[in-house]
């Protein structure tokens, strides 16, 4: 394991130094890969569903060193076959973007312990799935998720079942963030591309609202079957909270995520370094949220880095290996972009977004939409154009982006946190293919039809 | 032989060797879960796990971890639903949620389990 830590090390090392040196060239267009190297992320992929299932010790063991050898050969393919390494360090940067958001909320909200004293009914639980679906466009799906996961799981212990925590990941890690750019990473792409602020809350509001609702009415009837009658426990009906340090560690995190030469001009860009500012604030968070955090709330929550560890490791797999699939798919809508309606890039960008990060798929898909009418990605104030002049297509790639990230436990990054902390609290949660076959196919993909009929069909 | 309310009531530790674990009262055990691992089969065909009651003792191998305090990081512990030998299981009360915290030099702290930590049966 040391030795692929100190390979990819030195592949890293020598893509900073190759990308600082050629720095100048760096807006050279770079041929597209072959569609053969998409191999290594769809065998990632499979692994990722089959290896729990078929050959649980092989990849609970070796699964870092599986996602890593996947993504050399990407990393390998790039450099010598492409000579790009422009692309690896671009989303080497978004990686580390992506986990220092995901890392610092994770630890800070590790220090955090609210325990609720209620009574598990299907009301209470929609109360709290909906205030989380809410939360989460103030602190980030990751941060809701994290937050909420123990309390909602202490509060249902004596009837919990799998499709509680599959309906958290739904509304909390996923859906719910659709409205702020801080709720989920693409919108937060979008504004730093020059969409308004509120303009998620504004034009996602009204497909939002009945999307959850659609939700929490169906968890309300499968939970309205589940309800133990003759529970002899007393509740106070008291909501208890410790740990405020964490919380400004949390408000810290929440503020950095603007701190961005994009948002505010004077914040110095680290360019050529694939890191910022904001990172650094996010990574020290982490250390000093760890340190300081009170021993009794990091017991009580268990808190151990193994979660967000395998997260690290799959998703630098995931990173790299899903480079080819998305310069192939960017390329595929800028060709049919002529042809593509609302509908069809609310399609594509959702169910790419439920496989591939929905990040880079959303900027994919925007940078498409964005061609269709003339316009160009890289200037802010034509990306705001088109969010004025093309609502329903920046509804649709949004939409699509967020909400379609439940559709797998890799479609976002707190999915598989939620999963994991579920199953330490001996939980048994459904495999990667449960989760689809008898979830999200059955329920998400009937209410995401819903959403395009209603918005986006025809338009 | 010592109950699980004396060992319990005494602070007597455990002890762990690699994968075994041995618990210094005689227990039925229900479920485990540790790390990520939610152990339910202990049946002598299970390659995650195995019991065996003894006369004063019962030990346990987790054959998925063959390093105990690697697998348990700081602020986790082992958890596992367990019913002492004589009592009835079917009766639900009997049911007692412990905590395992290996600590150096092979010792296991027994305690029962925080009511702060998650543990569904």
């Amino acid at each position: 394991m040391k030795k692929m830590k100190l390979i990819f090390l030195t592949i890293l090392v020598g893509i900073l130094t190759n990308s600082a040196l050629f720095a100048a060239s760096e807006e050279a267009t770079h041929q597209l890969p072959e569609t053969y190297m998409v191999i290594p992320f769809v065998l990632l992929l499979l692994m990722i569903a089959t290896g729990p299932l078929f050959y649980q010790h092989f990849w609970e063991h070796h699964y870092p060193k599986v996602a890593m050898v996947l993504g050399i050969i990407t990393i390998v393919y790039y450099l010598a076959v492409l000579h790009d390494s422009h692309s690896l360090l671009h989303t080497f940067a978004e990686y580390l973007s992506f986990i220092a958001l995901l890392a610092s909320l994770f630890v800070a909200s590790g220090g955090i312990l609210i325990n609720i004293d209620k009574k598990s009914t299907p009301l209470v639980n929609v109360a709290l799935l909906l205030f989380g679906a809410v939360i989460a466009n103030i602190i980030g799906t990751t941060g809701a998720s994290m937050l909420l996961i123990r309390p909602y799981i202490k509060i249902n212990r004596k009837r919990i079942k799998a499709y509680h925590i599959v309906f958290f990941i739904f509304l909390i890690s996923n859906i719910g963030g659709a409205l702020t750019p801080i709720g989920d990473p693409p919108l937060f792409l979008g504004f730093l591309r020059g969409i308004n602020f509120f303009w998620f809350l504004e034009h996602g509001w009204y497909i939002w609202l009945p999307t959850v609702i659609l939700l929490l009415i169906i968890f309300f009837i499968i939970d309205s079957r589940n309800v133990i009658d003759d529970d002899p426990a007393q509740y106070t009906g008291k909501i208890e909270f410790k740990g405020m340090k964490s919380v400004g560690y949390l408000a810290v995190i929440l503020i950095s995520v603007f701190i961005d030469p994009a948002v505010i001009p004077w914040v110095p860009s680290l360019a050529p370094l694939p890191i910022g500012i904001r990172e650094i604030i996010m990574f020290a968070v982490v250390y000093l949220a760890y340190k300081g955090a009170d021993e009794e709330i990091l017991k009580a929550n268990e808190f151990d880095f193994e979660p967000i560890k395998e997260v690290a490791y799959l998703f630098i797999g995931i990173f790299a290996t899903m480079i080819p699939a998305l310069q192939l798919i960017a390329h595929e809508a800028h060709v049919l972009g002529e042809q593509l309606n609302a509908g069809v890039f609310y399609w594509s960008t959702g169910l790419l977004s439920g496989f591939l990060d929905n990040a880079p798929t959303y900027l994919n898909f925007l940078s498409a939409a964005m061609g269709k009418f003339g316009l160009d990605i890289n200037d802010m104030q034509q990306v705001h154009q088109l969010s004025i002049e093309h609502v329903t297509y920046l509804q649709a790639i949004s939409i699509g982006a967020v909400f379609f990230g439940a559709m797998t436990y890799i479609g976002n990054g707190p999915n598989f946190m939620v999963k994991s902390i579920s199953e330490r609290s001996g939980i048994e949660t459904p495999s990667f293919f449960a989760y689809w076959f008898k979830f999200a196919i059955p329920i998400l993909i009937p209410v995401f039809a819903i959403v395009w009929f209603v918005f986006f069909k025809g338009a | 032989m010592k109950t699980l309310e004396q060992v319990l009531n005494e602070k007597i530790k455990g002890l762990y060797y690699g994968p075994r674990v041995i618990l210094p009262f005689v227990v039925d055990i229900l479920k485990v879960v540790i790390d990520d691992d939610i152990i339910t089969d202990f049946s002598p065909l299970s390659e995650i796990a195995y019991y065996e009651k003894q006369d004063n003792f019962t030990e346990i191998y987790f054959f998925e971890h063959k390093d105990i305090l690697k697998d348990v990081s700081k602020y986790e512990v082992i958890k596992m639903i367990v019913v002492e030998e004589g009592d009835d299981m079917f009766d639900l009360d009997n049911h007692k949620k412990i905590a395992l915290n290996p600590i150096e030099h092979h010792l296991l702290e027994i305690s029962k389990l925080d009511d702060d930590v998650i543990f569904i049966e």
